[in-house]
Parts: structure tokens; sequence; C-alpha cells
């Protein structure tokens, strides 16, 4: 077992390297820091002086090189914007993201198991075929969209909830956090949505297309000849044998979940790493992208590695095979 | 090093939560598309920064509600006599934020400060030869020619407290790394930085100890960054912020249906134009002119200007909000041409004609290169111009690029046509003449910004004798014989003035500046 983490850790080094290298080929063409950095009136030789000082004049392999070899120093350099050292802009804005994704997250699931379970007992009902309905058009529209329409409908129409930023935050540690106050919850909840509608439909459709397949099942025909009570029935034997392929995809997912909240976060002014990475582009600013995408890299080979070990907590069968 | 920036971000963090709870009445919140980077002063030449900053710390003159220059921390100022250059004569009793004195030592610190090779200002200094500390209160900037326009050219010259500086090693402006100045301040201005999360969240404070008085009422300022426009059009009809610029043109018709908002519009200093590739031997994107760029006879430039029909891009561009342009710098500026106030007047028929003349009578194909996202509608103006030059044979292949990429590319002279908007920085009709008129010249430091490199002898002769007259008439002869010189050439095509679009609450007062800088201390909250 621990082995089997360490070789996946050390795996992840491999990935993260690929998206350094991949990300720094790409960043040439983002544009030009040199001009985001300085004012109208500064000289060209001044530019100039500055572009060979950043190191911006040496050539690709040696300027990859140099920014994997800090790296894995610990010197995750300063950003071009602000000067500040990128290591703590990416720290300071971690919390807020990963709150929105497992806000997300968890809305999504509270909400998409029921109504999937529900909609796989009651296949020809009303509120079924409503449920899918809507999901579905939730699904067509972009979230951006639907970011700004929640905005108007509840922020500016309603007046119930904050349209923009992260208000309430509470400090633990070096953590900010906004899920320990009233104005934290209702600040976070309009982004949480929007970001977690994909993932809801998404998760819905999942349990409940293997949910059907699952009830038609001998073993569950075996057990309601056994006279096992519904609820049992459905929630200890039916729901449990579909959850493997729906923890994969939702898993998976996640990590696209806190790789993509720059839409949220941009619509919602969610201070999170999305809306970093998207001042950067706009100011060229390759020390925070590339540090950001080796981050959002490392997520990905983190919540694949928890996706694997959660298999083998629910599937039995698998303790088996590792064990072999 | 890294734990201290961890313990001052929490102790940030901190204020921030505390200041939240202590709700009073006269809060004032806005926000900006754009975070200023950084709290130094010295550090970027951009104008997020320095409109920001200028709420906190304070030139030796400053500008008014109308731009024109007036005292700050220089009382007065007068030639010095025998040599050129300016003395001035400092405020006295002025304290900074901490509590020190302000005296000259602290402005000769500034100059070095920002005349260093880490300083993003320093080309203010080109014509700086010496600087002397006379007395306590009066300090002597020598230039290298008569100079009449320097103490106009450095209201944005802010002074540092050398001795706050120094205690916090910011004796330089942060190039590589930050330091203490970069998320701290320490001015003589009316506000004060009270907490600063960059990014995210920053507020300022009524600074008791200032010389001058108030003329507003804000006793907390608090101020974010929205970069989404629809986000922050939301902010402020929600009423979460009082305050927001800009807002996007075809968001003006939302702001003024609702009550209890307004939108403050004006005109900005900034002139929008097309420049040619004057020097290319060559177009780049086009097929039929083979070997040949057409641009290069001014009849092809001049009936490329008649093409255009202002009134036309004015209804369906811009709603109506444009002042057409003729020269470089919109009216009102210092050194406006009066006598050469009239731009190419729309006339297709003209423009086929010159085309004709000058053996193009089909007219040809060319690139014309534009940002997306630099200026007011940017792209969609480009797309009006184009129709418009198809219409009388010149036939545009449009691109259209971020502005994060659109200099490069210009630098590499990756273009036919381009357009540019440009903002005198002195609010001077000289500026734009030495960025965009002047020929090409590193050394001298000219023309830097004149991408297709116009160049004519006689305007190259005429900038430094403007800059330097000190009669305010025969300089203005000077500027009319130049403007008279790039209108007929057609050395650009200046289109309009853009405009400026804020919007607030109905309840707030405050004074929008053709510069495009807020001041908090012209804002009341009733």
């Amino acid at each position: 077992m621990v082995y089997f983490i360490l070789k996946r850790l050390f795996q992840s080094i491999f990935v993260m390297l690929a998206v350094a290298f991949l990300s720094f080929s790409l960043f040439r063409f983002v544009g030009d820091p040199v001009s985001q950095m300085t004012g109208v009136e500064t000289t060209v030789e001044d530019r100039e002086r500055l572009r060979e000082e950043l190191g911006l004049n040496d050539p690709f392999l040696f300027q990859f090189a140099r920014f994997t070899g800090d790296l894995l120093q610990g010197d995750f350099g300063y950003s071009y914007r602000t000067r500040q050292p990128v290591a703590e802009m990416i720290a300071d804005r971690i919390p807020a993201t990963l709150e929105l994704g497992t806000v997300a997250l968890i809305i999504s699931l509270l909400v998409g198991i029921p109504a999937g379970v529900y909609t796989a007992l009651n296949p020809r009902g009303f509120v079924t075929q409503s449920i899918l309905l809507t999901t579905l058009v939730g699904v067509s529209i972009p979230t951006f969209v639907i970011g700004i329409m929640l905005i108007f409908l509840f922020g500016v129409q309603l007046g119930w909830l904050p349209t923009f930023g992260r208000g309430g935050t509470v400090q633990i540690g070096g953590w900010t956090s906004s899920l320990f106050t009233v104005e934290g919850w209702r600040a976070l909840i309009l982004p949480a949505f929007t970001l977690g509608v994909y993932q809801l439909t998404l998760t819905m459709r999942l349990v409940r297309a293997e949910m059907m397949e699952v009830m038609r099942s001998d073993y569950i025909l075996f057990a309601t000849a056994r006279g096992i009570p519904w609820r049992r029935l459905h929630f200890r034997h039916a729901l449990a044998n579909t959850m493997v392929p729906v923890i994969t995809i939702i898993g998976l997912q996640f990590g696209g979940v806190i790789a993509f909240s720059i839409v949220t976060e941009s619509v919602f002014q969610w201070p999170g790493m999305g809306l970093l990475f998207l001042e950067s582009i706009r100011f060229v600013d390759i020390p925070v992208m590339g540090v950001y995408l080796v981050v959002i890299a490392f997520f990905f080979v983190l919540v694949n590695l928890a996706v694997d070990l959660l298999y083998i907590a629910i599937d039995p069968r698998l303790r088996v095979k590792e064990a072999a | 090093m890294k734990l201290a920036h961890l313990l001052r971000s929490t102790a940030l963090a901190g204020i921030v939560v505390l200041g939240g709870t202590a709700a009073q009445a006269e809060t004032f919140r806005w926000a900006s598309t754009t975070d200023p980077q950084t709290m130094d002063p010295h550090a970027v030449n951009a104008a997020p920064v320095l409109s920001f900053l200028n709420n906190i710390y304070e030139g030796l003159v400053r500008r008014n509600q109308g731009m024109a220059i007036e005292p700050s921390l220089a009382a007065s100022w007068e030639q010095l006599e025998g040599e050129n250059g300016w003395r001035f004569n400092l405020r006295q009793g002025v304290t900074f934020q901490d509590g020190s004195d302000f005296t000259a030592e602290d402005v000769m610190f500034s100059y070095e400060r920002a005349s260093s090779e880490a300083s993003d200002v320093r080309s203010w200094f080109a014509p700086v030869t010496e600087v002397r500390v006379v007395d306590e209160f009066t300090i002597d900037f020598v230039t290298n020619a008569p100079n009449p326009l320097f103490p106009d050219s450095i209201a944005n010259f802010l002074i540092l407290d050398s001795g706050w500086a120094a205690a916090n090693g910011a004796e330089l402006p942060a190039r590589d790394s930050e330091n203490f100045a970069t998320r701290e301040a320490n001015g003589t201005g009316p506000f004060m930085l009270s907490s600063r999360d960059p990014g995210v969240r920053t507020t300022l404070a009524p600074f008791d100890g200032w010389w001058d008085e108030a003329q507003g009422n804000v006793t907390e300022a608090i101020f974010t960054p929205i970069g989404n426009s629809s986000t922050g059009l939301a902010a402020l009809l929600s009423g979460e912020i009082d305050f927001i610029e800009p807002i996007p043109l075809q968001d003006v018709g939302q702001v003024e249906g609702r009550d209890g908002f307004k939108v403050i519009e004006g005109e900005e200093t900034r002139v929008i134009m097309f420049g040619f590739g004057h020097e290319h031997e060559a177009l780049l994107y086009s097929s039929e002119t083979e070997g040949t760029n057409p641009f290069t006879d001014p009849r092809v430039r001049l009936a490329a200007a008649h093409a255009l029909n202002m009134d036309a891009i004015d209804r369906v561009v811009m709603r109506g909000k444009i002042e057409a342009a003729s020269q470089l710098v919109p009216a009102g500026i210092s050194g406006f041409s009066e006598a050469n106030a009239e731009r190419p007047a729309y006339d297709p028929d003209r423009a086929r004609e010159l085309l004709a003349e000058a053996g193009y009578p089909d007219g040809f194909s060319f690139g014309l290169k534009c940002t997306n996202d630099r200026y007011i509608n940017d792209e969609a103006l480009c797309r009006a111009a184009s129709s418009m030059f198809a219409a009388v044979g010149l036939d545009a292949e449009l691109t259209s690029v971020p502005v994060r990429n659109y200099w490069e590319q210009l630098r590499a002279d990756d273009f036919d046509m381009y357009l540019l908007g440009w903002s005198p920085g002195t609010f001077d009709a000289e500026h734009p003449i030495r960025f965009l008129l002047h020929s090409q010249d590193d050394e001298a430091r000219l023309g830097s910004w004149n991408f297709g490199n116009y160049s004519n002898a006689r305007v190259d002769e005429l900038l430094p004798q403007i800059q330097q007259e000190l009669d305010p008439a025969t300089r203005q002869t000077l500027i009319d014989e130049l403007v008279a010189i790039s209108q007929e050439e057609v050395a650009y095509i200046p289109l309009y003035t853009q405009p400026l679009i804020w919007a607030a609450k109905e309840n707030i007062d405050l004074t929008q500046r053709a510069d495009n800088f807020f001041m908090l201390r012209w804002v009341s909250v009733n």
C-alpha cells in the first residue's frame, strides 16, 4: 500500500515536469511581459535592460531549466506583476479555491445522488421528467451565463446574496476560511452552485443509469423475493453497487473543478487561484502562470490517487487483488 | 524571509476582519477593473498605480479638478536665474503619515530613487542634470536646456520619506523581488493605507495631519478590483459598491434606467488614431501590390482619411459619446492647435480620386492591426473602419490581438496600418510629438512609440524648439507649424477622443478628471 502511494507520488514528478515543459513552450505566445511591466514613457534601452535582467533573452531550454531547477530547490520565484513571492501568492489563494471546489462538490453530491436514485426508481414520473429537463438546460448554458444570471437574480433583483468576492473570512493558522461565518456562506453559495451545476447533472445522470442497471440484476430480484424492505434494498444493496463508477467519474471531475474554477472565480471575483491565473495571463506574469499550472497538475495527481484509494475502500474485491 | 511574509499577510488579514465590523457612516466602496500592482510610486509608470497612489502620496505640484497645475508640496516655484532649471520653495510644516517632517532631503532622496535604474519613471528626469538642496525648504532642479514644462511634467513624481525608506530597506524601487514599499505606504497625502490584500481588497483611511483641507467627507475607503464588467455592474446595482470606473458603453442604459444611480461621462484626453508603416518597403498583407507600399504616398494616406465617416462610427460603434479629433491631442490641452482644428471630411469620392491619382484606381488590399481589449470597443471600431475603407477600394485584412501581444508585434513591424490610442502624459501637445511624430531615435530617447517611423526633418527640428521656448505665443506658432505638417502629410489619421464613463450611486459626489485619475479627496457621500 505504502509502496503503491510512493510510486504514484514519484510518477507525479514526471507529470509535473511534462506540464511545466508544455506550458513553458506556450508562454512565448501569451505575450511580452516587459511591455506589461513598464509604462509608455519607459525608454527602449530600459526595456531591453529589464528583459536582460529577467533572463527573457535566454534560449527557451535554458529558461525552462532555470525554472525547474529553482522549483526543485523550493524557489518559486517572484511575480513580474506584483513582485511578490509566487509561493506566497498561490498559497494565499489556495484556500479560496479549495473551499469553493469542495462545497461545489458537496452540493453536487447532496443533490445529485438522491435525485439520481429518485429518478431511477420513478423513471416515468412527472417530477423525474422535469428534473431531467431542467438539468439538461442547466448543463447546456455556459457557466459564466449561469453565474451572471444567478448574480442578477439573487444579488441585484432580490438582494439576498452578495454579488462578488469572499466575505466574512476567518483566519485559522495560514488558512483563510469562509466556512465559519454566515457572511462567508452567503458569499460562497452562488459561486459554489454555479461551479457545481455541471457536476450535479453528471452525478445525477450517472447514478440514475447505474441504479437502473443494478435494479435489473439477479441479486436484487433475489433480495426482493427474500422480502428485504425497500429502503434497505435500495440504499444498502443497490446504491452501494452503483457507487464505484460514480466515484471514478466524480473524482476525476473534481480535479477539473479545481482546475477550471477559473470562469466561476472570474464571474464572482472570487479571490482564488483561478482568478490569480487569469490576472497573470493578462499581465503575462510567467512565473505565476508556470507555478499555477504545476500546482494544478499536482492536484490532478493527488485526486487520482485518492480515487484509487477510495476504490479499495469501497470494493473488497480490489483489496484481494492488491494483496495478491 | 518566508516566515516574515506569512506573518505579515496574517496580520493584514486580521486587520481586514476587524475593519469589516467597524461600520461608519461615510464608508466609500469603489471598484475598478485593475488592481494597482504595487504601492511603490516609482516602480511602475502605469495609470492604475499612479492614480491610486496620488491619494496617499503627493508630488511637488498637483493637478486640480480642471487638470491645471497647482502648488502641492512645493508652495511656489520659479525659473532659476543664470542657468536652466527650476527652484521649488517647499511647503513648511508638512508631515508624513508616520509623523516625520517633510524637508528638501526627502525630495532629494525621492529624486535619486525615482531616477535610479530600478525605477520605471526615470524618463521624467531625462532633462535633469543636477539637483541641489539649497536649504531645508528649497531645492533646485537644473535642466540641460530651458524647460518651461518641467513642473507640469513631474505632477506624478511622488515624494517618499527618506528616513522611512532607509529604516525599512526600501531605498530603491523593487525590481525583482518586493520590498517594504511594495505593500506599505507612507506619504504626505490625504489618505493613509490601512490594509492591503493585493488583488482582493485595499482600504484607506483619512490622514488627520494632512496639510490641506479635505473637500470630501470619506472616513473609510475600500477598494476592490472587479475584472469582469458584468460583475462590476451587478455589484453597483446591488448597492455593494458606491462607484465603479469604467463601465462598458453598452451598460450605460442599464445604469441610467435605474433610480438611485447615475452615469458620469466626460472626454478622456486619449486620442484614438490609425498609424501607417511609413518606412516599410512593401505591404505585408497584400498580394497585388508586390514590393511596393502605397501608404508611402501622402495622397493614399489622405484617401484613407477621407474614407472614414466619423459620424457613423460615433453613432454605430460609440453610441454618440465621442468627439472627432483633428490632431494628436484634443481641444483644451495646452498647445492644441486652433489653427488646424479641421479634420479631413468624410468624402468617399475624393478618396477614390486620390487613389486614382496615386496610381491605384482599383484600390489595393492591406493588413490592419488592432487591439481587442485595450480601448473602448476597439475591435468594433476597426471592423467599422474596414468596411468604410472597402467602400473606396481599400481592402483591409483585419487582425485583432490582445494588448499583451500587440506592442511586441508593432515593434516587430508586423502591420501595414495599425490602431493606437495616446494620452498625453504631460497634458501638453509636446508629449505626442516627442513619442509619436519625432523620428525613431533610441539614443536621444525620441519617437519610441512611432512604430511606423514617420520622419520629417522639419518636425525633428521643431521639437527641441517647442520644448525650450519660454514665450507661449512663439511656442504656439511652432506647434501650429508642426501640426500643419503632420496633417498635410497625414502622418496619422486622428479619429476621436475616447469617452470616460464612470457610474456611481446618486448620493455620491465626485470629480471626474480627464486623465482618468480618481481622487478620493473630492468624494462626498451624501
